[in-house]
């Protein structure tokens, strides 16, 4: 598959700071692959270094077995869709998206050609003598991918392109944005610091932290089996509970406070201090006095009504707080404010995490 | 107990102080330009309407060699000085904004030393400089636009970077990343966008050298290198008659009418853009 890029022990440094920190990363071809992180965690660096933009400080960026660290951006067969689009203001929208076809050795018909053809797939054909400062947010958006799909780049780069659009704009163009790359076959590199999007629209995800890769896996992998706290913690909402980590034949048995708990996910091979997660969706709230392993008392301290859900702020008897989210199923909520209840974690959803 | 001011009404006092500056700063030009239509050899005294100081048939702007040649020697030096020092100046500020290594810092300083050394000076120095180091050139109409140019770069640079820090990097970046070599970046991007600051630049270049007074005097030669401040002021104590006024109302106007095309021309191209280029104007 054409497209794939490797990364390798690929470092950034401006002056002392050190935005990328020898990185390795697979992005397979014809795949889309996401960079999440927080800001300065090095994800739009790395961005920059496989446009052209930065020189790496040391490492290689292979393109289809080739390394292209050293090559300038016009000469590199990927594309980028700009956070603030970068739309030329002087040029009408077909001479936006026309701009680089003059580097292709084309007739003006194939370029007119080519032109009206990427306009009709991002839907603007009828916008071409339109100026930038004329059309909406999600319009720029779309002429910019049109401007970067008109070159058939093998991969296409996108720096938090929906950032700047609100938010059911945003929603629409997760969808639209993922279908275009499943229909061209182009590998996409996406970068975000939103993980909803991150977890919604990739076949593989890297989150970032620090100048370095946490963790790279599918949706799933990521948001289920998180490798380190940052993961669990940056991916959604989590609980995290401190535990003492002990064996009891072949499993791991979890201590906190006065109960014990089984916990059959993660690094069950931990022993001493450690942190246990569950994700809010995986409790199951029952009435107080509940019978059965892996169940905890609490208090219910704060309902919070958020439309498809409740979550629940339920305090333990030890002291730490969990969300457990409840399906809102159109009947009424059981568990007010101040309502004593027993949290049930299945053990294959407490999840052991080294510190 | 103290009376509550309403606070939406309208700062009375602040009127006041405005308007009165106003007032101040424009009834000297006015006048100035009034007498420039006395039918009179009076500056003070009304004696009717006439524009026989402009065109009339003796001693008016139009028939009157010295005052031709002042204002025909202006606009020249105006003209030769926009050539030089935009494209000059433009060229700076993209290498200045470029520059990433050790001495940018001091380079960027002396870039603006010429905007706040005192002309005088400037003046002397250029003096000594055409006399002693470069006698070759001497005094005239070359020394005089050279200069000009020396402290004019000074603004073009000024206002070109202020439009490029505000472009930003990213459509430079854009069209290197749609597969356009630098030279392409410069001139199918960059050029384009710079335009609305380069020609505000050039009429601020141009207005300047119009007015310029000192500099231009200390490096004139012969007579033929008279502009046009030069004679308001060596005259001004001769035999004054409204022809000089209505000299200075003739400047007055080209600089008017430059600064007001270049504010046109810079507003229809920074529209759409972004609306903070303006910045560039405000010197």
């Amino acid at each position: 598959m054409q497209g794939e890029i490797r990364l390798e022990e690929l470092t950034k440094r401006f002056g002392e700071v050190v935005a990328v920190d020898g990185i390795d990363l697979q992005m397979p071809g014809g795949e889309f692959f996401t960079m999440v992180g927080p800001s300065g965690c090095g994800k739009t660096t790395t961005l920059r270094m496989i446009a052209g933009f930065e020189r790496p400080t040391s490492g290689r960026i292979v393109l289809d077995d080739v390394d292209v660290g050293q090559v300038p951006p016009h000469r590199r067969s990927v594309n980028t869709v700009f956070q603030s689009y970068a739309l030329f203001p002087h040029l009408d929208v077909a001479g936006n998206v026309g701009f680089g076809l003059k580097y292709k050795r084309l007739t003006k018909e194939e370029q007119r050609r080519k032109v009206g053809e990427a306009l009709s797939l991002v839907r603007l054909g009828d916008l071409a003598k339109r100026k930038p400062g004329q059309l909406s947010g999600g319009q720029q958006q779309r002429v910019a991918l049109a401007r970067a799909l008109v070159l058939t780049p093998r991969v296409l780069l996108l720096d938090e392109p929906l950032g700047a659009l609100d938010a059911r704009l945003r929603k629409d163009l997760q969808v639209e944005l993922k279908a275009l790359q499943a229909e061209l076959g182009i590998t996409f590199v996406f970068v975000t610091h939103d993980q909803e999007e991150a977890l919604t629209m990739s076949d593989r995800v890297a989150v970032m932290s620090g100048g370095r890769v946490e963790q790279a896996g599918t949706p799933r992998e990521i948001y289920e089996e998180p490798a380190t706290l940052f993961v669990a913690d940056f991916l959604g909402v989590s609980n995290l509970i401190g535990a003492r980590a002990s064996a009891d034949g072949e499993t791991c048995v979890l201590r906190v406070g006065e109960r014990t708990l089984l916990a059959a996910a993660g690094a069950t091979d931990a022993r001493g201090e450690v942190k246990a997660m569950i994700r809010p969706e995986r409790i199951a709230v029952e009435p107080q006095g509940a019978l059965g392993d892996n169940r905890v008392p609490g208090m219910v301290e704060r309902a919070v009504y958020i439309g498809s859900a409740h979550e629940l702020h339920v305090r333990l008897v030890g002291g730490d707080l969990l969300r457990a989210t409840i399906r809102n199923d159109g009947s009424a909520l059981a568990y007010e404010e101040g309502t004593p209840v027993t949290l049930y974690l299945p053990p294959d959803a407490l999840r052991v995490l080294k510190p | 107990m103290k009376r509550l001011r309403n606070p939406w009404g309208r700062p009375r006092f602040l009127v006041l102080v405005t308007g009165a500056y106003i007032l101040w700063s424009l009834i000297p030009v006015a006048l100035a330009v009034l007498f420039a239509f006395n039918d009179g050899r009076s500056r003070t005294t009304w004696q009717g309407f006439s524009t026989r100081w402009f065109t009339g048939e003796t001693g008016s702007v139009l028939h009157d060699p010295a005052l031709q040649g002042a204002l025909r020697h202006t606009l020249f030096l105006g003209v030769v000085c926009v050539l030089v020092a935009t494209p000059i100046g433009v060229a700076l500020a993209l290498g200045l904004q470029r520059w990433r290594g050790p001495g940018g810092g001091t380079i960027n300083t002396v870039m603006l030393l010429p905007l706040v050394t005192p002309e005088i000076v400037m003046g002397v120095a250029l003096l000594l400089l055409f006399l002693q180091v470069l006698p070759g050139i001497g005094l005239g109409s070359s020394a005089q636009a050279i200069g000009q140019v020396t402290f004019t770069i000074s603004y073009v640079v000024v206002i070109v970077r202020g439009r490029l820090v505000s472009i930003g990097r990213d459509y430079e970046e854009a069209a290197a990343d749609l597969g356009a070599p630098p030279h392409d970046q410069l001139i199918r991007v960059l050029l384009p966008l710079l335009a609305p600051a380069i020609i505000a630049s050039a009429a601020v270049v141009f207005a300047i050298s119009l007015d310029d007074f000192v500099v231009t005097q200390y490096l004139s030669g012969d007579a033929s290198t008279t502009t046009v401040s030069m004679l308001l002021y060596s005259s001004a104590r001769a035999a004054p008659t409204p022809a000089l006024n209505a000299l200075a109302t003739i400047a007055l106007l080209i600089t008017l009418a430059t600064l007001g095309l270049a504010y046109l021309v810079y507003r229809r191209f920074a529209s759409g853009s972004d609306a903070n280029a303006m910045a560039g104007l405000e010197v």
